[in-house]
């Protein structure tokens, strides 16, 4: 068979037939063969009734209905036409999932610990823990994938896992899932409060170009103020983490109430005292600006006892609401 | 999803079983593809060409139908025939077909005899 017509249908099977096994695709072939015949022949009777069609026009269309040739192969073998079906898509979840939970956290950490330890400054730490981290979540989903990607196609493998009562979750701490997103807000701003501290010093801001990049606040802090407060912010991530764990309580509630004031009152004497600022830095800014000086300062020391007051009171708002609020949770049940 | 195509997706889920059931007892006289797509349709037993291939081939892998081609004609034709296990499911579909009939017919006449 030379004619065009034929060729269309000789491509059509050839490029089926390319994705059965090949001890299956003579025979594959040979049905598909007849099945297009059969579906033009078809066509053409049914056209001798109403508007002429030639068999070039009968053939493109049957072709076009039978659609593209590998989804056909794939319905005549059983292919599946996904990734991960069903059989593997669970499994695939929970382990991408655990893997996740357990390896990127991890791995952020030591990265992290490797690059202070080798003293880099704080951009290239989290430039290097940020990329190493997106690296490995690709590489992560990438191999798990993969794997089960290869399983899917694998004739005559059973299920994974069979499902037991014993891996049902425990049921969700509400309250705690609520505070997720505190605990998450509380650690990205202290960290990002830390790293600010830091970074003033060992790569100070510019002032009007190179050798005038002056620290911030007066370097002389940190023959002891500045460690005290990075440790007093290290004690309030802990403090974070304990109100997700916990939620609010008194001893919580108290334990807000030093913390706030054992950061507070330092701070403010530092800045009463003209100690908490570079006297270079507040000389390039041209401190204190005619005379505002005190009012600034003032402005300034509202703010932080503001800040302060309300943190402490929330903390007693939500210990009080939180006693309350349980009993009502119970009360709608 | 609209409702015509919500009504059509259960048709079809209703439907799925009964075209094998139609091509087992239907091939009782050998017959190829075409041929067996018209008659099932004629009948009534509503069946798209994309079903009924892949459907006899798996037939025939799992040893419900036999197959034999037909050159007797310009036109080389595989020609399926149902097998005696073959003939053994259509007795068993049968019967749970006409359980089923017997019970919803129970249902929607509210008769509980």
């Amino acid at each position: 068979m030379t004619t065009p017509t034929a060729t269309l249908t000789d491509r059509y099977v050839a490029a089926a037939a390319r994705h059965l096994p090949e001890t299956q695709r003579d025979e594959f072939a040979r049905e598909l063969r007849e099945r297009i015949a059969d579906e033009i022949d078809a066509r053409l009777a049914a056209s001798a009734d109403g508007a002429p069609t030639t068999a070039a026009d009968a053939e493109d269309a049957v072709l076009r209905e039978l659609g593209d040739p590998a989804a056909l192969a794939a319905a005549y073998i059983d292919r599946p036409l996904q990734l991960i079906g069903p059989r593997y898509f669970l499994a695939w979840k929970r382990l991408l999932t655990l893997l996740y939970a357990i390896v990127v956290p991890i791995t952020a950490a030591a990265v992290l610990l490797a690059q202070l330890l080798s003293g880099a400054g704080p951009g290239e730490v989290a430039a290097e823990v940020v990329g190493v981290v997106l690296a490995l979540v690709v590489h992560l989903a990438f191999w798990v994938t993969l794997v089960f990607a290869i399983l899917e196609r694998t004739p005559g493998t059973k299920a994974v896992e069979r499902w037991t009562p014993d891996q049902l979750p425990e049921i969700r701490d509400e309250g705690r899932a609520g505070r997720l997103g505190d605990l998450i807000a509380s650690l990205v701003f202290l960290g990002l409060f830390a790293v600010v501290i830091v970074w003033q010093q060992v790569r100070p801001p510019s002032f009007g170009g190179p050798g005038q990049e002056i620290p911030v606040l007066d370097p002389e802090l940190w023959s002891l103020w500045l460690p005290y407060f990075l440790v007093l912010i290290v004690l309030e991530m802990l403090f974070a983490v304990a109100i997700y764990l916990w939620g609010w309580n008194w001893p919580l509630a108290i334990a807000n109430l030093v913390l706030n004031v054992a950061f507070t009152v330092p701070a403010l004497w530092l800045l009463a005292t003209e100690q908490l600022f570079n006297p270079a830095f507040l000389d390039v800014i041209g401190w204190p600006w005619d005379g505002a000086g005190a009012v600034t300062t003032t402005v300034l020391v509202v703010v932080f006892v503001g800040i302060a007051v309300w943190d402490v009171i929330d903390g007693v708002v939500k210990t009080v609401r939180g006693r309350g609020g349980s009993a009502l949770t119970l009360g709608r049940i | 999803m609209s409702t015509d195509d919500t009504t059509a997706g259960h048709l079809q889920e209703l439907r799925r079983g009964t075209v094998v059931l139609g091509c087992l007892v239907r091939l009782r006289e050998p017959d190829y593809g075409y041929a067996l797509l018209e008659s099932l349709n004629e009948l009534g037993i509503t069946v798209d060409a994309n079903t009924l291939y892949p459907l006899l081939r798996r037939l025939e892998k799992q040893g419900l139908l036999t197959s034999e081609w037909n050159t007797d004609e310009a036109r080389p034709r595989k020609f399926y025939r149902t097998s005696p296990a073959g003939e053994q499911l259509a007795g068993v579909l049968t019967a749970d077909w006409k359980n089923i009939d017997r019970a919803l017919t129970r249902l929607t006449s509210g008769d509980d005899r």
